[in-house]
């Protein structure tokens, strides 16, 4: 038996008419931290309560720990929630709060006083077990919730946007430590999430999740790098759009070079999602971060591509500046340490590599707002 | 220019004339009847304790008769109340659930003395409950018994104060945070010890707002006693009215309302101990 496994497997959930879950399967392994990464609506909240019983399912089924529990009672998955209200029980004192799920679990008095210590112990939350909950500050009462979840030692640990309410700093640091805590105690952890940082940075895996599908799930890296879909690039922040036309010929692929662009060779790996239409107009996807602003006039090589624009807008945030740069009719944000002039004609210079291709759709205005 | 503070009493002196006039006046004046004993001795007024002692003499037993009834009546209510308000909170087939929002208010628009009525027929020894338990084979016809006793007076005002109560505590129910029911669950409760020990605490100063002031409504019904079962012992609503109607006894009527004041005055005063106790929510 593999403890803390979890296997979803072809899933599909609604709310009333409307569906929210749409054949939805992820697979991870014991001791794994999974983030859930969408925006809000695309049912990543919907499939951490259809694992953890809260919303029935219509098909699929949910396996955890090698057990069917597509029909098993909320109470009966061995799991613990931390939600992104805390919700403590306000009645209760924090050692009882942490100490509930153990006396449901009837250990003996004496056990459960050395466990909520324990926790105590391990959260930072020392001389506060006798507390009211209402009594202590955002980040400790997501402290307590967290004990309370870990307290029990459950398979699969559900967190809920845990952050979301917190202020910066306490959300920085409480995402090291769940993630320490979870290491360390080696529970298999799914955390819904819409901040892409932090899904980045806490997660082994990530399930990138749009209206009701998974559109692709890998590591941090992986993701990032290779995007999948037009709707992952663009969520993970490669956000800057234009289009480009691909001219194949024998054994390689070229971007044509345009009245906006200069040519550049395309990779065969770089043309890989395009499924053999590496021909005629595509998309290309970039971060911000991998453009480099050059003089119009400067020259470029083959891995790297040049779009031709104006200054549109300049700001200075803080040790760099920041400028919108006009190509066509479109406008892209490119950092650079040069002091630039509004109306200057300029070169954004992108590395090939840093380009993410795929098949222009013919809707032009098809962004998703992601937050 | 005249100040604020003025025009603001000015504004309010309707209110506390009326306030005085249809309320104080005449609670007080029933206080100081229930003390006061007409025409004793010389041929004026005196005061003294005697329409108390009357009281307690005449209608003791009366007296422990209501406060067991309504005292049972509260704790039932509260019961049911809860059991209700769980149900539409936590209950999980929503045609069921439906069902019990849209039925459960009902008594709530039907007077006392109609619904007293209605349990006349209900509970009678050949009345609709015994007969429907015949018919159903539950009860032999011949040990059927009439409820119109100290029983029947609870199942009524059970019967018709449980939606007040119901209704303020499923509203409470429904506010409050759904996760602290879920994280419950999620650890283990039923749904029983999830309403047990994580919602009823949360919702517990509606309950007995809820519960006190059913507890008072019960102390003043005449209606309920009356219909349902006047005979000894009967509740002190019932004597009340007997001592006016029969022998136009102001003064001891008055002395067993004011026994039902300190009553209702000492649950509220619980309550209210309790509220301080705790502090604001």
């Amino acid at each position: 038996m593999t403890r803390g496994s979890l296997s979803v497997r072809q899933v599909a959930a609604s709310y009333g008419a409307t569906p929210v879950l749409d054949e939805v399967s992820l697979d991870v392994v014991p001791g794994e931290f999974v983030a859930l990464l969408g925006a809000s609506g695309c049912g990543k909240t919907t499939l951490l309560r259809a694992i953890s019983g809260f919303v029935r399912v219509d098909r699929g089924r949910v396996i955890a720990s090698d057990r069917d529990i597509t029909d098993t009672p909320p109470e009966k998955r061995g799991m613990a929630m931390v939600f992104q209200s805390y919700a403590l029980w306000p009645h209760m004192s924090v050692a009882k709060n942490i100490a509930y799920g153990l006396k449901l679990r009837r250990w003996p008095r004496e056990r459960i006083a050395g466990r909520v210590d324990e926790t105590l112990a391990l959260l930072k939350l020392g001389g506060l077990g006798e507390r009211n909950v209402e009594q202590i500050s955002g980040g400790q009462r997501q402290r307590v919730a967290l004990g309370r979840a870990l307290a029990v030692e459950p398979e699969l640990l559900l967190l809920d946007e845990p952050l979301s309410n917190l202020d910066a700093r306490i959300r920085l640091e409480l995402r090291h430590e769940i993630r320490a805590l979870q290491k360390r105690l080696g529970i298999t952890a799914i955390h819904v999430t819409h901040d892409r940082e932090e899904a980045m940075v806490m997660a082994d895996r990530i399930a990138i999740m749009h209206r009701g599908r998974i559109e692709q799930v890998g590591a941090p890296e992986t993701i990032y790098q290779s995007p999948q879909s037009a709707f992952v690039a663009d969520f993970l922040g490669a956000s800057n759009i234009c289009d480009l036309v691909l001219d194949r010929s024998d054994d390689e692929i070229r971007i044509a070079p345009g009245p906006l662009n200069t040519a550049a060779r395309v990779p065969p790996r770089q043309a890989e999602r395009l499924n053999g239409s590496a021909h005629g107009p595509v998309r290309a996807h970039f971060h911000s971060n991998a453009a480099r602003l050059v003089s119009a006039d400067s020259d470029t090589d083959a891995k790297t591509l040049t779009l031709f624009g104006r200054i549109a807008q300049s700001s200075y945030p803080g040790g760099f500046y920041r400028y919108a740069v006009a190509v066509g009719g479109r406008e892209f944000v490119v950092d650079s340490d040069r002091h630039l002039s509004e109306g200057e004609t300029v070169g954004i210079s992108l590395p090939v590599e840093a380009l993410h291709l795929f098949p222009h759709t013919g809707n032009n205005e098809e962004r998703e707002e992601t937050s | 220019m005249r100040s604020p503070s003025l025009i603001g009493l000015l504004l309010v002196t309707p209110a506390l004339l009326l306030l005085a006039a249809l309320f104080v006046y005449p609670l007080g004046f029933s206080l100081v009847s229930a003390f006061t004993v007409e025409g004793a001795g010389d041929g004026g007024d005196r005061f003294g304790l005697f329409n108390f002692v009357n009281a307690y003499e005449l209608y003791a037993t009366d007296i422990a008769f209501t406060v067991l009834i309504v005292g049972l009546s509260t704790a039932l209510i509260g019961i049911f109340a809860v059991a209700i308000g769980g149900y539409l909170t936590l209950g999980e087939v929503g045609f069921a659930v439906a069902l019990l929002r849209w039925l459960y208010r009902w008594p709530l628009f039907i007077p006392f003395i109609v619904a007293a009525q209605c349990m006349r027929t209900f509970l009678a020894k050949n009345g609709l409950m015994n007969n429907a338990l015949s018919a159903a084979g539950l009860l032999e016809p011949l040990s059927a018994q009439s409820f119109l006793d100290w029983r029947g007076i609870v199942i009524t005002f059970v019967w018709k104060q449980t939606p007040f109560v119901a209704l303020l505590v499923a509203g409470a129910m429904a506010s409050i945070d759904r996760s602290t029911i879920e994280a419950a669950r999620n650890l283990g409760a039923s749904r029983l010890r999830a309403l047990i020990e994580i919602v009823v605490p949360q919702v517990h100063a509606i309950l007995v707002v809820g519960l006190v002031l059913s507890f008072v409504t019960m102390m003043s019904v005449l209606s309920v006693p009356m219909m349902i079962s006047g005979n000894t012992p009967t509740m002190m609503t019932v004597d009340m009215a007997f001592r006016i109607n029969a022998y136009g006894d102001y003064g001891t009527a008055n002395a067993l309302g004011f026994i039902s004041y300190l009553l209702t005055g000492a649950v509220a005063w619980i309550y209210l101990r309790r509220g301080v106790r705790e502090g604001p929510p």
